[in-house]
C-alpha cells in the first residue's frame, strides 16, 4: 500500500536504506543514465521546467537557484543539503532520510553534476545523530559501489559526499547561517548579497537545497518535467510531504499533491481530531507562518493559496490547534522558541523576541494590561522586515496572525486575567507526585 | 565621470566614489545616519540595524533605461524593506530617505529595542557624557520606553587589570571582538552563548592575556567595556581634552589626553585624526600616569659642595654656564659633549645642537646613546631612502609583501604591527619576519613566513637576501650609478652560506627575496634590532644595499621604514643630534653645509664630532670633561654601563635635563627639571617621516620647564643673543634655515601633520666589511643574550607608570620550556647571567618563542648593561641557576 | 529572566590528550574539509564523546587540533545547545517543549519528571544518573511528547511509559 505518489511511493519498502534494495527498485539507474549523457545545463533546464520549488520553507524555484551558479567561475563549487530540519511541526526530512538515504545521495550527486561540484555536504541537525549513522552507512555503500569518489559510475565524474553534524541551533537552517556553521564559525547568518550561489561556502559558488527538494531530483530527471507537473498547480508543481501534528487521530507525514485540501488532509488522512476536541486553528507551514482559523481549514495546500490567505506554505509542518487550547498560551510557546533560537546578531530579533516572551508570560499568568495587545502588535511590527534574517520575521508573523484572528482571546486575558480555555494548564495541574 | 556615482540623500545630491557605503555617502551629504556596529576599520556587519534607511533606485523600462516621471526626474522604485546603510553600496542614481515615517519608525523601533535590556546605569557608568547610545537615543529615539519587564542580567567582571566588563550594558555590536581579531590579531575576546544571553568575554572568563591595548574599550559604543585605571575618576565634561603626540614609540600616534586640573586622568584615541585614529597601544592609552608622579623634579639641583642641593633657576643656570665657559676656555670646546635628546621635540633638539655647535663650539653631539656600534646618521638616512616619498602606515596596511628585519614590532612599534595585522586580515598582506624568536607576527595564525635566523647571524642573512635578490636581476627604476654599484656588490657577498650558518635554508631566503621583488606594493621594516646591534653600521649599509636590490628604494620612492628607540628618534636625525650630520641631513664635514649654518649659528665646528660611545670613552679618559645629558638615564640606556660609570666619575661637569631624579641625574652636578611631553608645545617626526604637532595639554609641573627654555637660558648666560619666546619661534627659524622644512609652519601641520621636502639622500651602495667569524667554542657553554623592547617594559620611563609597571611585573629572563628542561630549570627559578663585565640574577619565565641556546631578557628594568657591551655579533652570557658553581669554560664571572 | 550563565569550569582536568582512537577520528574529520576550521564541530563532538562534557582543557585541545584561537572555540561551543559545558548525568533526558509536543502533553510529562527525579531544568540527580532538560523541537512532532535520551529518540510518551523507560536506564 503506497503512502504517496512520489517520495513516499516506496518509502516503507523493508530495507530500502540498504543499497541493494534501493537498486532493486531502480535506484542509481538515473545517475548512470544521466552523467555525461545529459549535459549539466540540460539537467538544470529539466529541473527548471519541472517547477520544483524549495521544500524547506522558502519555496524558491530550484532550477533557477542552480542556474545562478556562475558558469565561468574558476572556483570550486559546493552542493549542500540542508538537513537541519528544526522548524517546529516539521519532521518529514527525518523520515525520508531514515528510510531512503540513497535517494538523497543520488539526488545530491545529480545536483552536484548540474552545478559542476565535486564536493557535497549534508548538514544534519545535531539531534539527528542516528540519522547521520544511517546516512554515513549508505554513503559507505555508495562509495564501495563506485557511485562516489573519483569515478562516479565509471563516468570519470568526481564527487565526494560527507555528512556534517550540527549541535542544536535552529538558526543553522537559514542557508547562510548553515554555511557559517559548516565553515566552523558560530552559526550566524551572513549578508546577502553576495548570494551563496555566487559566494557561499568558503566564498565559492554554493547551492544549498532542502533534503526533500534534493530527493525529488532523481525522479524528475528520470521521468521529465511534464511528469512532475502532473501533480500540483501551475505555480506549485509536484507533491509535498506534509508533517501533521497536534491532537489528531493519526499524526505523521503525508505526501500529497500540492493544492490538496488541508481540510481533507486533517479530517480524512489524519482521521480528524481526537475524541472531545475540535479544530480551532491550524498553522499550515511550521511555526514561522501565521495561523489560520478553523474557518479557513479548506485552503488548498499550495504556495499561492496560502499567500492569498495571508500566510505561507512554509515547510509544510501542519500544526493543528484544538478548541480547548489557549491561543495566547500557544503563541507564548512559539515566541519562547524564537527567543531561545535567536542567534543574537541583530537587535530587533534578539531584544524583540525576549520582550514579546515577557509580555506573553504576563498575559498568560493573569497580569496583562490593556496596552499589552497594542504593544505586542507594535513590537512584532518593529521586528518585521527590520531584522538581519528571516528568523525575526518568523517570530513576528505568528504573533501578528494570532492577533488578527484571535484578538478576542487576547482581550479576554486582559479583562479576565485568565485564559478562556487552557487544556495544558489543566493537565499539568493534574500531575501529582 | 568614471569611478564616481551620484546619490541623493534626503534630497541632497552628492557624488561619491563607486563602492561607497550609503552611511558614508550620507555623511558626504551632511545627513547624519546613526551607527553602532559599523566601524571604519571593520568590514560591514549590518547587525545593530540602527542605520536602517529607505533605499530606492531608478525604475528601468524595458529598454533598460530609467523611466522618467511627470516631473522630469527618474521614477524611483523603493525597496519594500528598509535597508541597513552600512551594508548597502551606492549605485548611480540611488535615492536614500532617512526622515520619512517609515525610516523614522524603523529607526526608533531599533533604538527602543536597544534599550530593552540596557540598564539605566548612566549615573554610575563611566561612558555617561560621551556615550554613543545616550547621544543617539537622544537624537533618534523616543523620549520614553514601553519596556516594563524585568531585564536579563549578567554578572560584571574584571577581564584583567585593564578591562572592566559590565555585560548588562552590552548591545552586542561585536566591535570589540572584531577589532581584537582583525586589527589587533589577538583574538582575546569572544561572544559566547547566543540570543539575548550573548555575552562577550575572554576564553573561559580568564583574565585577558592580550596586549592590554584597551582598544576594545575605545570602540565600545556604550559602557559595557570600560577602563579600570580610569574607573569612576571623572566625567568627560570635567576634562579638558587635548590632542598631542604620544611619547612612547616612533609611530607617532595621536593621543587625546583627558586632563583635570593638573592631572592627566586618561588617554583616548582620536577617532578620525592622526595616523592611528581610534587605535592606541597599552602604552599610549595607559602609560601616561608617570606625568602625574609625585616624585617629578620640581626644583633645579646643583652640587656645589658634596651633594646635590636645590637651587633657584637663576643660580643653576649661572653656575652651569660659568662652569661650561671655564671648561671651554681651559680645555677647548671639544672638552664638552652633548648626549641624549631622542625624547625631545624637534625645537628642543635644534636648540640643543645649536647650543653645542654654535654657542659652545663643540661638534660632539649624539642622541643615539643606546647604540654600541655607532651608525652614521647619514647612513641611516640613506638606508631609509630619505627625501623620497615615504612609506606611510596606510601604504603599509595596503602592502602585498612586508619584510621585517630583526624587530619584534609588538614591543618596538605596536601601531605598525596593527597596520600589518589588519593588512593581513582584510587586504591579503603577506608578512615575512626575520627574527631569532618566533615573535607575534611570525606566529602561524598570521600565515606569514618566519626566517628563524640564528642569533648573531643577522648580517649574513641580510647578505644572503641581497644575493638572492640580485640573482633575479637589477630591479627596474634603479638609476645608472646605483645599478653599477649593485653589480659590483655581488663578489663582496661572499660564498653562499648554508642553513647551518644563518639558520635559514637558501630556498626560503630565495623565496622571500622573490616575493618582495615581485610585489608591486611592498615594505621593508627594521629598527632597534639593527640599530643597537654590535654590527649596526655594517647592517645598516647592508640594508641599504638590500633595499635597492629588492626595489624597496628607487629613484621615485622609498618603502623602507626604520623604528628608532624613542618617539622622536627620526627627529634627532633630521635635527642633527648626530656627530656626522647638521640639521636637514647636511654633512657636518661638508664646508658648504657649514657655511649655510654659520649665519644663524654664529659659528660652527670645523669637523664632525664623536659618536656617543666614543664620547663616553673620551670622558672616561679625561679628554671630555663636561657632559650635558638631555632626558636620558645613561646608566640604564648605554650598552656599556661600566664605561658610563667611569665617564660620570671622571667628568668634572655633568649637566642633566630630567623629569625624575634618575640614577644618572643623581651623579650630575646640575639637574634641570624639565617638562613632560604633555606639558609643552612642539613638533615631532615619526617613523613615516611625518612632521606632527605636539600640543601642550597641561601646565608644566611647577619648577619644570620645556627643555628648549633651559637650553636658551644657558645659551643666554653664555652670551648668545637668543630671543625665542615660544617653541613656535624656534620652529620658524627651523623652517627658514633647515633644508626640507622650508614653507612649513605650525598651521600647516594640522590636522594630520606635514611632510619635509628634503633632497633625496644620494645612494651609497657599497660592499660591507665581512663580519668576524662566530666563536663556536663558546657556543656550548654560553647562551646568546637576546634583548628587545616589550609592550609593558620599554625604557626606564615605563617603570614609572603604575599601570605599565604592574603589567610588566618584575624583570625576568625567558627560556624556552625545552631549553629550561635541558638545564634542569623550572619557571620561577632564579638564574644568574654572566657577561664580560658583570652578572645579574633574574627569575626565570618560560617562553616558547625563544630558540634553543638563547635567553631573552626585555631591555627595560633588568640592568642588562651590567653584563658589558657586546663583542662580535652579539653578547654571549653564562647562564646557571643562581647560587650554583660556574660550569667549566663558561665566561668568567666578573665582580659587579 | 534567568539563564545558565557559562561559568569557568571549576572541577575539570588541567590538561587533556586525545586517546589513540580519538586522534584517528580527529584526523579523519580534518580530512573531510578543504579548510581546517570546518572540523571544529566534528572535533567538539569527538571531545564530548570522550569526556562526556567539554571542560576547559578539552576546548584547548580542540582549538589546538583545529588551529583556532581558544577564545573562538569557546564562543563556538557555547553557541550550540547540545554541547555540555558542565558535566551531565549518565542519561541526559531532553524533553521537547515546543508547541506540537506541548499540545500532546509535554508539559505534564516534564512536571512528572521533575517531581519524580527531584530536579528541575538543568539539574542532575544526586546519584549522577539523570540530567533533565527542556529542549526545543526535536522533529518528532507527530510522535509527541518526545524525549531524547542522549541521542536516542523516545516518542509517544506518557507518564507510565517514561517511568518504565527510566527503570531501564541505569
Amino acid at each position: 500500500m503506497s503512502r504517496g505518489p512520489l517520495l513516499f511511493k516506496d518509502i516503507d519498502t523493508p530495507g530500502l536504506a540498504a543499497i541493494d534494495t534501493y537498486r532493486k527498485g531502480g535506484g542509481y539507474e538515473t545517475l548512470a543514465a544521466t552523467l555525461n549523457k545529459t549535459s549539466a545545463d540540460q539537467v538544470i533546464e529539466v529541473v527548471k521546467a519541472s517547477g520544483l520549488r524549495g521544500r524547506g520553507g522558502a519555496g524558491f524555484p530550484t532550477g533557477m537557484k542552480w542556474s545562478f551558479v556562475p558558469k565561468a567561475s574558476p572556483k570550486p563549487r559546493y552542493i549542500v543539503c540542508n538537513a537541519d530540519e528544526s522548524e517546529p511541526g516539521t519532521f518529514k526530512d527525518r523520515e525520508l532520510m531514515e528510510k531512503n538515504p540513497h535517494l538523497l545521495i543520488e539526488g545530491m550527486i545529480l545536483a552536484g553534476y548540474a552545478i559542476g561540484s565535486s564536493l557535497g555536504y549534508i548538514y544534519l541537525r545535531g539531534e539527528f545523530e542516528y540519522i547521520q549513522r544511517i546516512v554515513d552507512k549508505a554513503i559507505g555503500e555508495a562509495r564501495a559501489a563506485g557511485l562516489l569518489g573519483d569515478n562516479v559510475a565509471g563516468t570519470g565524474y568526481k564527487f565526494q559526499l560527507h555528512t556534517h553534524l550540527g549541535a542544536g541551533a535552529y538558526i543553522c537552517g537559514e542557508e547562510t547561517a548553515l554555511l557559517s556553521s559548516l565553515e566552523g564559525y558560530r552559526g550566524q547568518p551572513r549578508l546577502k548579497p553576495p548570494f551563496p550561489a555566487v559566494e557561499g561556502l568558503y566564498a565559492c559558488p554554493t547551492v544549498v537545497n532542502n533534503t526533500e527538494t534534493l530527493m525529488c531530483v532523481p525522479h524528475i530527471i528520470k521521468n521529465g518535467a511534464a511528469w512532475h507537473r502532473q501533480w500540483g498547480t501551475e505555480k506549485s508543481a509536484g507533491t509535498k510531504v506534509f508533517s501533521v501534528s497536534g491532537p489528531v487521530k493519526r499524526p505523521g507525514n503525508y505526501e500529497v499533491p500540492l493544492g490538496y485540501s488541508m481540510k481533507q488532509l486533517i479530517e480524512q488522512d489524519c482521521g480528524g481530531m481526537v475524541e472531545g476536541l475540535k479544530v480551532k486553528a491550524v498553522i499550515p507551514g511550521g511555526s514561522s507562518v501565521p495561523l489560520l482559523p478553523a474557518a479557513d481549514l479548506d485552503t488548498p495546500l499550495d504556495y499561492e493559496s496560502m499567500n492569498a490567505k495571508g500566510t505561507f506554505l512554509g515547510s509544510g509542518g501542519v500544526i493543528v490547534i484544538d478548541d480547548q487550547t489557549c491561543i495566547v498560551d500557544a503563541l507564548w510557546n512559539v515566541t519562547r522558541f524564537y527567543e531561545h533560537e535567536s542567534c543574537g546578531k541583530c537587535t530587533p530579533c534578539r531584544e524583540g523576541t525576549y520582550w514579546m516572551a515577557e509580555v506573553f508570560e504576563r498575559l498568560e499568568n493573569g497580569h496583562g494590561k490593556a496596552t499589552d495587545i497594542e504593544l505586542l502588535a507594535s513590537v512584532a511590527d518593529n521586528i518585521l522586515g527590520k531584522s538581519f534574517c528571516a528568523l525575526g520575521d518568523a517570530a513576528a508573523m505568528p504573533v501578528q496572525g494570532a492577533l488578527k484572528h484571535f484578538l478576542d482571546e487576547f482581550e479576554y486575558h486582559v479583562t479576565h486575567k485568565s485564559c478562556r480555555v487552557n487544556r495544558r494548564r489543566a493537565e499539568v495541574a493534574e500531575v501529582r507526585a | 565621470m568614471s569611478g564616481l556615482v551620484r546619490v541623493t540623500v534626503d534630497g541632497r545630491t552628492v557624488e561619491v566614489p563607486a563602492g561607497t557605503l550609503v552611511t558614508d555617502a550620507a555623511r558626504a551629504a551632511e545627513v547624519h545616519v546613526p551607527i553602532f556596529c559599523s566601524h571604519q576599520k571593520l568590514p560591514p556587519l549590518g547587525a545593530c540595524r540602527i542605520c536602517v534607511v529607505e533605499v530606492g533606485t531608478p525604475k528601468l523600462g524595458p529598454d533598460r533605461k530609467p523611466v522618467i516621471g511627470p516631473d522630469g526626474n527618474p521614477e524611483i522604485a523603493w525597496m519594500p524593506k528598509v535597508q541597513t546603510g552600512c551594508t548597502t553600496t551606492v549605485s548611480d542614481g540611488m535615492h536614500v530617505r532617512t526622515r520619512t515615517e517609515v525610516a523614522t519608525a524603523a529607526r526608533k523601533g531599533v533604538m527602543e529595542f536597544l534599550l530593552v535590556n540596557h540598564p539605566l546605569d548612566c549615573p554610575v557608568c563611566d561612558e555617561g557624557g560621551e556615550c554613543q547610545l545616550q547621544d543617539l537615543a537622544f537624537a533618534f529615539g523616543h523620549d520614553y520606553s514601553r519596556m516594563d519587564e524585568a531585564k536579563r542580567t549578567f554578572d560584571s567582571e574584571d577581564l584583567g587589570p585593564i578591562v572592566k566588563k559590565e555585560a548588562n550594558r552590552c548591545i552586542v555590536c561585536m566591535r570589540c571582538v572584531r577589532y581584537c581579531d582583525e586589527v589587533m590579531g589577538e583574538n582575546a575576546l569572544t561572544a559566547h552563548q547566543r540570543g539575548v544571553f550573548t555575552e562577550i568575554s575572554s576564553f573561559d572568563r580568564q583574565p585577558l592575556a592580550c596586549e592590554q591595548c584597551g582598544n576594545c574599550v575605545e570602540v565600545c559604543p556604550v559602557g559595557a567595556l570600560t577602563a579600570l585605571p580610569y574607573r569612576f575618576k571623572a566625567r568627560p565634561w570635567d576634562l579638558r581634552q587635548h590632542i598631542t603626540i604620544c611619547e612612547w614609540c616612533p609611530n607617532g600616534c595621536s593621543v587625546r589626553l583627558g586632563v583635570r586640573g593638573m592631572e592627566i586622568l586618561r588617554a583616548r584615541g582620536t577617532e578620525f585624526r592622526g595616523v592611528n585614529q581610534e587605535y592606541l597601544c597599552v602604552r599610549g592609552r595607559f602609560g601616561h600616569d608617570w606625568v602625574n608622579a609625585p616624585d617629578r623634579l620640581t626644583a633645579p639641583l646643583v652640587k656645589t659642595g658634596a651633594a646635590l642641593e636645590p637651587a633657584t633657576r637663576d643660580v643653576a643656570v649661572a653656575w652651569a654656564a660659568a662652569r661650561l665657559r671655564d671648561i671651554a676656555a681651559t680645555h677647548g670646546p671639544e672638552a664638552i659633549a652633548f648626549l641624549g635628546g631622542e625624547k625631545l621635540n624637534l625645537e628642543e633638539m635644534y636648540l640643543m645642537q645649536k647650543l653645542a655647535r654654535g654657542v659652545l663650539g663643540t661638534p660632539h653631539v649624539d642622541a643615539r646613546t643606546r647604540q654600541g656600534d655607532a651608525v652614521p646618521a647619514a647612513a641611516l638616512r640613506r638606508a631609509t631612502g630619505a627625501g623620497r616619498p615615504p612609506l606611510t602606515f596606510d601604504a603599509l596596511t595596503d602592502a602585498q609583501e612586508v619584510l621585517v628585519l630583526f624587530d619584534d614590532l609588538q614591543g618596538e612599534a605596536p601601531f605598525a604591527q596593527a597596520a600589518i595585522v589588519r593588512g593581513f586580515r582584510q587586504r591579503g598582506l603577506h608578512v615575512t619576519v626575520a627574527h631569532a624568536r618566533r615573535v607575534k607576527l611570525a606566529r602561524p595564525r598570521f600565515k606569514g613566513d618566519w626566517l628563524a635566523v640564528k642569533p648573531g647571524a643577522e648580517l649574513p642573512l641580510v647578505l644572503e637576501l641581497t644575493r638572492a635578490a640580485l640573482a633575479l636581476g637589477i630591479p627596474d627604476g634603479v638609476p645608472a650609478e646605483v645599478r653599477s654599484a649593485l653589480e659590483a656588490l655581488k663578489p663582496s657577498l661572499g660564498a653562499e652560506r648554508a642553513e647551518a650558518e644563518t639558520g635559514v635554508a637558501q630556498a626560503t631566503i630565495a623565496a622571500a627575496a622573490r616575493r618582495m621583488r615581485e610585489a608591486g606594493r611592498k615594505a621593508l621594516l627594521f629598527g632597534r634590532g639593527v640599530l643597537e646591534h654590535p654590527h649596526a653600521s655594517a647592517l645598516v649599509q647592508a640594508i641599504e644595499n638590500l633595499a635597492w636590490s629588492l626595489g624597496a628604494i628607487s629613484a621615485e620612492r622609498s618603502d623602507v621604514m626604520a623604528f628608532g628607540a624613542h618617539h622622536d628618534s627620526a627627529g634627532a636625525i633630521e635635527m642633527g643630534l648626530a656627530p656626522d650630520l647638521l640639521p636637514g641631513g647636511l654633512a657636518a664635514g661638508d664646508a658648504a653645509a657649514r657655511a649655510a649654518y654659520e649665519k644663524p649659528f654664529g659659528r660652527l665646528p670645523q669637523s664632525p664630532g664623536l659618536a656617543a660611545r666614543d664620547i663616553l670613552a673620551a670622558a672616561a679618559a679625561g679628554k671630555v670633561r663636561a657632559l650635558w645629558i638631555a632626558s636620558d638615564d645613561l646608566l640604564a640606556s648605554a650598552p656599556d654601563r661600566a664605561l658610563v660609570e667611569q665617564a660620570l666619575e671622571r667628568c668634572e661637569l655633568v649637566i642633566v635635563n630630567e623629569l625624575f631624579l634618575t640614577r644618572t641625574a643623581a651623579r650630575a652636578h646640575v639637574v634641570f627639571p624639565v617638562a613632560a611631553f604633555a606639558e609643552k608645545d612642539g613638533s615631532t617626526l615619526n617613523s613615516e617621516g611625518r612632521l606632527q604637532r605636539s600640543n601642550r595639554a597641561l601646565s608644566p609641573r611647577p619648577g619644570s620647564r620645556p627643555d628648549w627654555e633651559v637650553f636658551q637660558e644657558v645659551a643666554r648666560a653664555l652670551g648668545a643673543d637668543w630671543r625665542y619666546r615660544t617653541a613656535e619661534d624656534v620652529f620658524r627659524e627651523i623652517a627658514r634655515v633647515v633644508p626640507g622644512f622650508n614653507g612649513l609652519s605650525y598651521a600647516t601641520l594640522l590636522p594630520n601633520g606635514g611632510w619635509l621636502s628634503s633632497a633625496p639622500a644620494a645612494a651609497n651602495v657599497a660592499p660591507v666589511a665581512p663580519a668576524p667569524a662566530a666563536d663556536d667554542a663558546a657556543a656550548k657553554t654560553t647562551h646568546w643574550l637576546l634583548a628587545g623592547g616589550t609592550l609593558f617594559a620599554d625604557g626606564s620611563l615605563s617603570q614609572r607608570s603604575d599601570t605599565l609597571a604592574k603589567l610588566a611585573g618584575s624583570p625576568r629572563a625567558r627560556l624556552s620550556p625545552a631549553e629550561a628542561s635541558r638545564l634542569g630549570l623550572a619557571a620561577g627559578d632564579r638564574v644568574e647571567l654572566t657577561g664580560p663585565a658583570g652578572a645579574i640574577t633574574l627569575p626565570l619565565e618560560l617562553d616558547d618563542s625563544v630558540p634553543a641556546g638563547a635567553v631573552f631578557v626585555p631591555y627595560a628594568g633588568a640592568e642588562l648593561n651590567r653584563l658589558g657591551a657586546a663583542t662580535g655579533a652579539g653578547l654571549r652570557v653564562g647562564l646557571r641557576r643562581a647560587g650554583q658553581p660556574a660550569q667549566p669554560g663558561a665566561a668568567a664571572a666578573v665582580e659587579r | 529572566m534567568s539563564h545558565d550563565a557559562v561559568m569557568p569550569t571549576e572541577a575539570g582536568p588541567v590538561t587533556l590528550a586525545w586517546s589513540e582512537t580519538a586522534k584517528a577520528e580527529v584526523a579523519e574529520a580534518l580530512a573531510r574539509y578543504p579548510v581546517k576550521r570546518s572540523a571544529v564541530l566534528p572535533v567538539l563532538w569527538i571531545a564530548q564523546r570522550e569526556w562526556g562534557w567539554l571542560p576547559t582543557a578539552a576546548l584547548r585541545l580542540v582549538a589546538e587540533s583545529v588551529g583556532l584561537p581558544e577564545s573562538e572555540v569557546f564562543g563556538i561551543a557555547t553557541f550550540y545547545t547540545m554541547f555540555n559545558m558542565k558535566p551531565v548525568g549518565r542519561h541526559h533526558l531532553q524533553v521537547c517543549m515546543t508547541l506540537s509536543c506541548s499540545l500532546m502533553g509535554a508539559d505534564r510529562l516534564f512536571k512528572h519528571l521533575e517531581m519524580k527525579l527531584g530536579v528541575g531544568h538543568g539539574g542532575t540527580t544526586a546519584d549522577g544518573r539523570f540530567t533533565l532538560r527542556r529542549v526545543e523541537c526535536l522533529a518528532a512532532c507527530g510522535g509527541g511528547p518526545c524525549m531524547q535520551v542522549g541521542f536516542d529518540y523516545h516518542e509517544n510518551l506518557d507518564e507510565k511509559k517514561v517511568d518504565a523507560l527510566l527503570e531501564k536506564l541505569r
